[in-house]
């Protein structure tokens, strides 16, 4: 089954100078968001940017597919502190995202662990969808 | 200045705030962005839950859960409903680039992204497609020269040249009629 998530934005006047708004999203969770394109090339200001949404999606999507692939391992996570930080080149484009995760997770050992981050890296749905990134890097840690 | 009429890294090249006084060939310096977001999940994937904040602190602890993300949102987003917020900020700020490249920067424009998660034949997960549409408020241009730049705007966003290797980016631009004020 498809499922479609939507997301509406409104914007005024040219690029440097004017300024958007990200109105909505489907589920409601975030609206009324400012962008512009200094907070999104400069300092961020507070105000958030498409590569900021797009470090949001990854990190969200990658937690999700570690911790199915660790609870199909018999070792579902206590918790797993995921960060993504994506790198953007004016001019060039998004050019790196860097993964990190640190993961409280009962009976596993750091190879499986390893492991287990590795695929969800290289499964999760926006992992693949972003896969022409030239660089995804990842870095997991195993908490006792 | 003149904003050179293609996708956005020329945009963001020509628009940066030293261009007036630098040459075109040394704004390879525009320092790179970094953005980051951080995620905190307890439990397994189908009954555990997270939570998803912003660094620059423009949202904070946005809960999601399997559920949300594949079945009814219930309020809580999704990777790919932060996707499509994404692809409609991109593209709104890319199309209002060409427009100004053009000499007809807008009035307003109303971008909706929707990104499609879909089960493929092996029973995984894919993103398929981004659907965009935009209406523009914009004197002086014409829908065919709309159309035109909409399609220069999403090869110019840096997102839609990501996931079109892998996803469908479709693109559907509106002129709508000029009116004074909102």
């Amino acid at each position: 089954m498809a499922t479609d998530r939507t997301a509406e934005v409104t914007w005024h006047d040219d690029l440097m100078s004017g300024s958007g708004r990200i109105d909505s999203v489907t589920s409601g969770a975030i609206g009324g968001l400012d962008v512009d394109w200094r907070a999104r090339s400069e300092d961020g200001a507070a105000k958030t940017s498409p590569e900021e949404l797009i470090a949001a999606a990854h990190a969200a999507c990658f937690s999700m597919a570690l911790s199915n692939g660790l609870g199909q391992a018999g070792h579902a996570p206590e918790e797993l502190k995921t960060s993504a930080t994506v790198t953007f080149q004016p001019g060039e484009g998004i050019t790196k995202i860097a993964l990190g995760v640190a993961g409280k997770v009962p009976g596993m050992d750091d190879d499986a662990f390893q492991e287990a981050a590795k695929t969800a890296k290289e499964n999760c749905p926006v992992s693949k969808a972003l896969a022409s990134v030239p660089e995804i890097s990842l870095t997991a840690r195993l908490e006792s | 200045m003149t904003i050179a009429p293609q996708p956005l890294g020329g945009i963001a090249e020509s628009g940066h705030r030293h261009t007036d006084s630098v040459p075109a060939h040394s704004l390879v310096l525009v320092p790179r962005v970094q953005r980051e977001a951080n995620v905190t999940w307890e439990g397994n994937v189908a009954r555990g839950s997270g939570a998803i904040s912003a660094a620059t602190g423009a949202f904070d602890a946005l809960p999601f859960s399997l559920a949300s993300r594949v079945e009814k949102p219930d309020g809580k987003t999704s990777p790919e409903e932060l996707l499509a917020a994404a692809h409609a900020a991109c593209y709104a700020m890319s199309l209002a680039g060409e427009l100004a490249g053009a000499g007809t920067p807008p009035d307003h424009l109303d971008v909706n992204a929707t990104v499609t998660l879909d089960q493929v034949e092996d029973g995984s997960h894919r993103i398929v497609s981004s659907e965009l549409l935009a209406r523009a408020r914009v004197t002086g241009t014409d829908q065919e020269t709309l159309e035109r730049l909409a399609q220069s705007a999403s090869e110019g966003c840096p997102f839609t040249k990501l996931i079109e290797a892998s996803a469908t980016v479709t693109v559907t631009a509106t002129l709508e009629g000029d009116t004074h004020g909102d």
